[in-house]
């Protein structure tokens, strides 16, 4: 019965399937063939396993443990570790739905999607900032949060995976204004900026579309036809079309906010943006329709010119490259309108320089313009002078228009039908004066450099209100068609000033065929986001059935997930492929099916460890050492998110709440899922980097995985690993348990979700076997110092107001926990040096009081490195005597000594710094030396006592880990915690 | 040759380093001077005398640059014959040059647009727009590195990031393991140099308790399970724990005797310098020295003043390294790059109508020069025009650089692939001839 109805929606598909040209499209393979499953085929997937398996003589292993396979689903379905009581309940759960049931909670739970959602960020390559962008840019978006948000709420939903992919690519046509849905678009509107470089922005656009959703690689075609699939560049603008002619928006997504002052405040900002944007664009337009001469005149040197991704910085004065190539682009197109206002510009501007004149005084043309013909009575002396022809008709008409405007300032037209037809060069629709309204981002390159920095300046006004009010209700960046649309052509070698032929916006003919319709409402955008999904086409739900095989079994079906061109072998499991696929689309593309109908299998839930028999096992090893044929599970290792989520866990302090902005990695409020750290593409934290994170510039389909130094280095020594291990260890504290081996047991139980063996009990008791670390001593001569701030009296030589620094963080003295601190500023004295306070009220100074009386010498070097900023001025005062020594350092180093200083008991001596003359790059080191040379009158000649600023500064803070948090840590950074069975 | 291959304990062939040369290396490692912000070729290895006849009058061609500039402007510095080989060479550089004759300069260097941004990914990264692999991170995917406890690939930069940060040396689709690792050598303790390197909370001694109670718990969870990576991370945290010693070791130059140190000098460009000689001596495969933060050599204003300035910081690190590989016999297997990410105008910037008596970007020409491993020192390869605004002669572009590099290093860059998205990529993309007039 199964089968002979997928067989029958299959026939279906076969006969929707446009014929296929040969010659058009080269190279027909799997994977643009229709989904096949045969009659007689499987009925399961196990039995799709079974039958390979067994065709090679290989077994699969026996099912799991129920701890392990616990332990393996929840990971799997949240990338969080199950509860010992959840551990605990299922294993005394014998019913035969037990498993059944526990897929049911884990499917259900918000943190399903909260895992998913980071794999398929990976693949939207997500970001919460541009990438690098000029110092005038705001570097954050506005809508990253409430994309990821999005993602996560629609996976937990289970919204079907067609309706998924039509929102993100089309939202703008599917929903109404304020709708949550309009977050979607992130996905294509989260990619980096490159600068604002158009060609690069609609690059990134469509490769992330086809990579992600087709599994085609079809940026490959933007220099040229695709290497080894049947893509052509044809193709490739195509899409470029349309992307071309959707611009971005930034919408609410949601209901606004009901918080009177965050709206008002909101529509402030948005009306300066508002009303600067439309003064700047008018002013710029009018500064180009009053320089039509020059612009004319440009049309003969094109080359100082450029294309966009040449950055000049053009002030007002410049002729803007942009305004000159759609000159040139509005010319070049009339040249195929032989009526057209520029056919006399066309017959003059041919003729070569070589005598000119009289070449143009033979010409005899004519046009159906009575002012065009009236400026060209007489013949014009070389083609400049066609420029400035054209530009006086063109100055005349305007000024015509001026005039009239004053009159009647309601005017729509010129009377003259011949005046009318020139004035709508300047002011018409699709006069190249104009600049499409709209987001900074879509017309930087229209504006001088110093609007450009004002534009982005009043934006970034409104975009940090929205991402810095507590009030803010979520925003989106939209893509919407632009009502004019504008044609694509073929960018050949993939050089925007080299233009080839037309191309229509449409599908791709490796799929649509080689006759595939144009696209015909607006940009089109809509219509590719139907093509992905039409169950026609055999790659979408092949591409996404195998990601999710892939994110379970650790491998995919297809290895190259993202790769499904022809150079991708067909896979070995084929058929199961597309009967996973079939089943996929019956199911209303439902995701959580999908994964039920995989988690189910006895594949899935076969152990890690291969057969029993150890002859099978060999076999197995031998003939199937990359596990293709799945004979056994493959273990999976913790992603980074997985780790450190699964630590907060066991540790007691995960903040589960869903959604949000997001926050710094390692901010020391940051207890939530690393789904919700910040992922800043311009400098990503390293942790991210040394643990393999995705990286956010480009579509990743699976991570690569390496075990290095580093990795463990950051568990040894990375002070967020040791607060967990702390933490653990207070919550086992807590614990009502009566001895060591208790708390050992609950320790594994905690971490594993299983109890310890006696053995281990007993290394662990070993371990805990050492005397508590001693607290760090301090030195006797470290009393004598004090850390403070005041302010240099320069006539009287003496620190006023000094105060100390309230704050130790462990290695510093400073205003409080952040540096720079609101009361403080920059104030700072560590061990080796430090930092002036933010202006001249504000010194550091470093306070030694004398312990006895006695003949003291000092030592120091000053040192002040950076060459940025105007450096910074240090001072010595004594007490009682005032000023002894004073400096000046700014990228250099200078000896400060004293000899044979007599002080009493109870003077001071401080070491002052200040600014120099601003506040900038005023770090310093600077750590003093004082030695007793000798009591008064005992002859000097006794071994002195020293006072190190150095070694007497405070040490720091952070003391060693108890054993017992020594032990958790260990466990934490176990093998057994990191791979799961 | 000991390589990353056996650390990674991939399952995956294609993240593990190759680790094979396709033919015998000239050079086993690199050291590249970074001069960022773009030095200005005819103030230093590429002199134009032509330019003093037409001071102060507009040059007879120009050509487009970022911004707008006006009459020639000749050096306002030196030049004098070194050597054998009597290369011109500007006072700027007036004690590098004393090593003339085992550096070759390529006077003929091409850029495509003339802005930094795709400028430096261009050079760093052989494309100028689109997130690839750095060179550091190619060699590395390459060749490996020669010392598992210190990190293969690293970048130092006094007192912050360069322009474009991280993705200066970024690792783009190859595995994150081969990115360059970034040191602040404004900072002189080790813990501030290399992240992690040091426990806040942990003695040695009670560290190797930890680490052994760890690695019996690890290994008798090995014993019953089938995962080549269970044995790569029981290795990893051994390798971590020596690194912290060792790398301790090599960016202490405080171990230096004073005649050296002395001869680097003791500034922040001096003691990076020595920094890198010590890791490069440790096996370190790549090490790039920018010259700062920002973009400290584009002198737009002022160039007299400015370039004289920054030159002095680096000319005698640059020399004092040179002079040290020759006498320890690591010159003939190290390969010393210098050069920015473009060269600068022989035509002085303006504001408004003012000369700013400095000069603009120059992607049509600049000058960068090698020397060490397999390059044939005294050599002159290309030149520009006679003002020095284009190549002229045998243009060379990045991508013929780059090539040239991985050469030395006994790789052929067609021949260094990675797939990636369906496409097999290559630092050079489809471009780059090897330089073979300036190989020994």
């Amino acid at each position: 019965m199964r089968s002979r109805c997928l067989q029958l929606f299959c026939l279906a598909f076969l006969t929707g399937l446009q014929p296929v040209s040969a010659a058009a499209i080269p190279q027909v393979w799997w994977a643009n063939q229709p989904l096949n499953v045969s009659a007689d085929s499987a009925a399961t997937i196990d039995e799709f396993i079974q039958q390979k398996l067994a065709f090679k003589g290989l077994q699969s292993s026996p099912p799991a443990s129920r701890r392990d396979l616990i332990r393996r689903v929840t990971f799997d379905l949240t990338g969080l570790p199950p509860s010992p009581e959840e551990v605990a309940q299922f294993l005394s759960d014998t019913s035969p739905n037990a498993y059944g049931r526990l897929l049911d909670r884990l499917l259900n739970s918000p943190h399903y999607g909260e895992q998913w959602a980071r794999h398929w960020l990976d693949l939207a390559r997500y970001s919460d900032t541009k990438g690098y962008v000029y110092a005038r840019e705001e570097s954050r978006y506005v809508h990253s949060s409430s994309y990821r948000d999005w993602v996560v709420s629609a996976l937990n939903q289970d919204m079907g995976y067609d309706r998924f992919v039509l929102l993100q690519l089309a939202a703008d046509q599917l929903e109404a204004p304020e709708s949550a849905h309009l977050a979607a678009m992130g996905f294509l509107t989260l990619g980096r900026r490159f600068l604002g470089v158009t060609h690069d922005i609609i690059d990134d656009r469509i490769d992330v579309v086809t990579q992600s959703l087709l599994g085609l690689t079809v940026a490959c075609a933007r220099c040229h036809d695709h290497k080894f699939d049947p893509i052509p560049t044809a193709d490739y603008y195509s899409l470029y079309g349309i992307f071309q002619n959707s611009l971005e928006r930034l919408v609410p997504a949601g209901r606004g906010s009901p918080d009177a002052d965050f709206n008002q405040e909101l529509s402030k900002r948005q009306s300066t943006l508002t009303k600067t944007q439309a003064q700047r664009k008018h002013e710029q337009e009018d500064r180009v329709r009053t320089r039509i001469k020059d612009h004319l005149l440009a049309q003969f040197e094109l080359d100082r010119y450029p294309e966009e991704n040449f950055g000049q910085l053009l002030s007002e004065n410049d002729l803007n490259p942009i305004f000159v190539r759609r000159w040139q682009s509005l010319i070049d197109r009339s040249k195929q309108e032989p009526s057209s206002l520029f056919s006399l510009w066309h017959a003059y501007t041919a003729l070569p320089a070589q005598d000119y004149a009289k070449q143009a005084a033979f010409l005899k043309v004519r046009s159906g313009s009575a002012l065009l013909n009236k400026a060209f009575a007489t013949p014009p002396a070389s083609k400049e002078e066609v420029a400035t022809r054209y530009a006086s008709i063109l100055d005349a008409v305007r000024g015509q228009w001026q005039e009239q405007l004053k009159q009647k300032p309601d005017s729509t037209r010129l009377e003259d039908p011949d005046a009318e037809q020139w004035r709508q060069l300047l002011y018409g629709p699709e006069s190249p004066c104009l600049i499409p309204a709209g987001h900074i981002a879509n017309t930087e390159l229209f504006y001088p450099i110093n609007v450009v920095t004002e534009l982005w300046r009043v934006q970034g006004e409104v975009d940090r209100w929205l991402m810095e009010s507590p009030h803010a209700p979520a925003y989106a960046t939209i893509l919407e068609d632009r009502r004019q649309l504008g044609s694509s052509r073929i960018f050949l070698r993939g050089s925007p000033s080299n233009k080839g032929a037309e191309v229509p916006r449409r599908f791709l003919q490796a799929i649509a065929g080689a006759n595939a319709s144009p696209f015909t409402q607006g940009s089109g955008r809509l219509e590719l986001a139907q093509a992905i999904v039409n169950p026609s086409n055999p790659l979408t739900a092949r591409v996404l059935v195998n990601r999710v095989w892939m994110h379970h079994f650790g491998q995919g079906l297809v290895r190259t997930s993202s790769d499904f061109g022809t150079r991708t072998p067909s896979p070995e499991h084929l058929e199961l492929l597309d009967w996973l696929a079939l089943r996929f689309m019956q199911d209303g593309w439902s995701l959580k099916k999908l994964h039920r109908l995989i988690l189910s299998s006895q594949t899935y839930q076969q152990s890690t460890a291969g057969p029993v028999a150890e002859d099978l096992l060999a076999k197995a090893q031998i003939k199937d050492p990359e596990n293709r044929l799945l004979w056994r599970m493959n273990p999976h290792r913790l992603t980074f998110e997985e780790w450190r989520d699964a630590w907060l866990t066991a540790s007691g302090s995960l903040d589960i709440r869903l959604g949000g902005r997001s926050l710094e990695l390692f901010h020391p409020d940051n207890r939530r899922r690393t789904l919700y750290a910040t992922v800043d593409r311009a400098n990503l934290a390293n942790a991210f980097r040394t643990f393999d994170f995705a990286n956010p510039d480009l579509t990743i389909p699976k991570r690569t995985e390496t075990i290095v130094p580093q990795q463990a280095l950051f568990g040894m020594n990375h002070p967020f690993v040791a607060e967990q291990a702390r933490s653990l260890i207070k919550r086992l504290q807590q614990h009502p348990a009566a001895d060591n081996t208790a708390r050992i047991v609950r320790l594994y139980e905690l971490l594993f979700q299983r109890p310890p063996a006696s053995h281990e009990v007993q290394a662990s008791l070993d371990f805990l076997n050492q005397p508590e670390p001693e607290p760090a001593k301090e030195r006797l001569t470290a009393k004598d110092w004090q850390y403070g701030m005041g302010t240099w009296n320069e006539s009287a030589g003496r620190l006023e107001g000094f105060r100390r620094l309230p704050h130790f963080n462990g290695k510093a003295w400073q205003g409080g926990d952040r540096w720079p601190d609101v009361k403080h500023g920059w104030a700072q004295l560590t061990a080796e040096g430090g930092h002036p306070g933010n202006d001249r009220k504000h010194a550091v100074a470093r306070r030694w009081t004398a312990p006895q009386e006695g003949l003291y010498h000092m030592h120091s070097s000053l040192n002040h490195e950076p060459k940025a900023g105007d450096g910074i001025r240090a001072f010595v005062g004594h007490s009682v005597k005032g000023q002894l020594l004073a400096a000046s350092v700014h990228g250099s180093e200078v000896p400060l000594n004293l000899t044979s200083l007599t002080m009493k008991a109870g003077e001071t001596i401080d070491f002052v710094v200040d600014i120099g003359g601003g506040l900038n790059s005023d770090q310093f080191l600077w750590a003093p030396v004082i030695t007793l040379a000798g009591t008064t009158g005992s002859g000097g000649d006794q071994e002195g006592e020293q006072w190190d600023a150095k070694k007497d500064f405070p040490a720091p803070q952070v003391s060693e880990l108890s054993p017992w948090e020594q032990l958790a840590q260990v466990l934490m950074l176990s093998n057994e915690f990191l791979f799961v069975d | 040759m000991m390589g990353l291959a056996n650390l990674l304990g991939l399952e995956t062939s294609a993240a593990a380093p190759r680790e094979a040369s396709h033919f015998q290396p000239k050079a086993k490692r690199i050291i590249h001077f970074f001069l960022n912000g773009g030095p200005s070729h005819v103030d230093t290895f590429d002199p134009k005398p032509a330019l003093h006849r037409y001071a102060g009058k507009p040059l007879p061609q120009t050509r487009l640059t970022e911004r707008k500039t006006g009459a020639a402007f000749p050096s306002p510095f030196q030049f004098q014959r070194y050597g054998q080989s009597g290369i011109e060479v500007s006072e700027l550089f007036s004690k590098t040059a004393q090593h003339i004759d085992d550096i070759a300069v390529i006077r003929s260097m091409q850029a495509q647009v003339p802005n930094h941004e795709p400028s430096l990914m261009l050079m760093n990264c052989g494309d100028s727009v689109q997130a690839r692999p750095s060179l550091g991170s190619w060699l590395l995917y390459g060749l490996g590195s020669e010392n598992e406890n210190l990190p293969g690939f690293v970048s130092m930069c006094p007192g912050g990031y360069p322009i474009k940060s991280t993705e200066n040396w970024q690792s783009a689709f190859l595995p994150g393991v081969y990115q360059g690792t970034y040191v602040d050598s404004l900072h002189r303790t080790v813990d501030r140099l290399i992240e992690n390197i040091r426990s806040p909370h942990a003695t040695t001694a009670g560290q190797r308790r930890q680490l052994d109670l760890l690695k019996q718990i690890n290994l008798e969870h090995q014993q019953s399970r089938l995962d080549s990576r269970l044995n790569a991370r029981i290795q990893s945290y051994e390798l971590a724990f020596r690194m912290q010693t060792e790398a301790a070791d090599a960016f202490d130059v405080s171990r230096e005797s004073k005649e050296v140190q002395a001869m680097y000098g003791t500034h922040v460009h001096g003691r990076q310098t020595l920094i890198a000689r010590r890791l490069l001596e440790r096996g370190v495969r790549f090490v790039q020295l920018w010259h700062g933060a920002g973009q400290p050599w584009d002198n737009h204003e002022k160039i007299e003043e400015n370039h004289r300035k920054l030159a002095a910081e680096i000319d005698q690190p640059i020399a004092a390294l040179l002079t040290d590989l020759k006498q320890r016999g690591m010159l003939e297997d190290t390969l010393v790059i210098w050069g920015g990410e473009f060269g600068r105008t022989p035509t002085v910037e303006l504001s408004g109508n003012t000369s700013k008596l400095g000069r603009d970007h120059n992607h049509y020409g600049f000058s960068v020069w090698m020397a060490g491993g397999g390059i044939k020192g005294g050599t002159v390869y290309g030149s520009t025009d006679e003002f020095g605004f284009a190549a002229q002669e045998n243009p060379t572009s990045i991508h013929d650089l780059h090539a040239t590099i991985l050469h030395l290093m006994g790789l052929d860059h067609e021949q260094l692939t990675y797939r990636y998205a369906g496409r097999d990529f290559r630092l050079t993309d489809v471009h780059g001839d090897v330089i073979r007039r300036i190989l020994a």
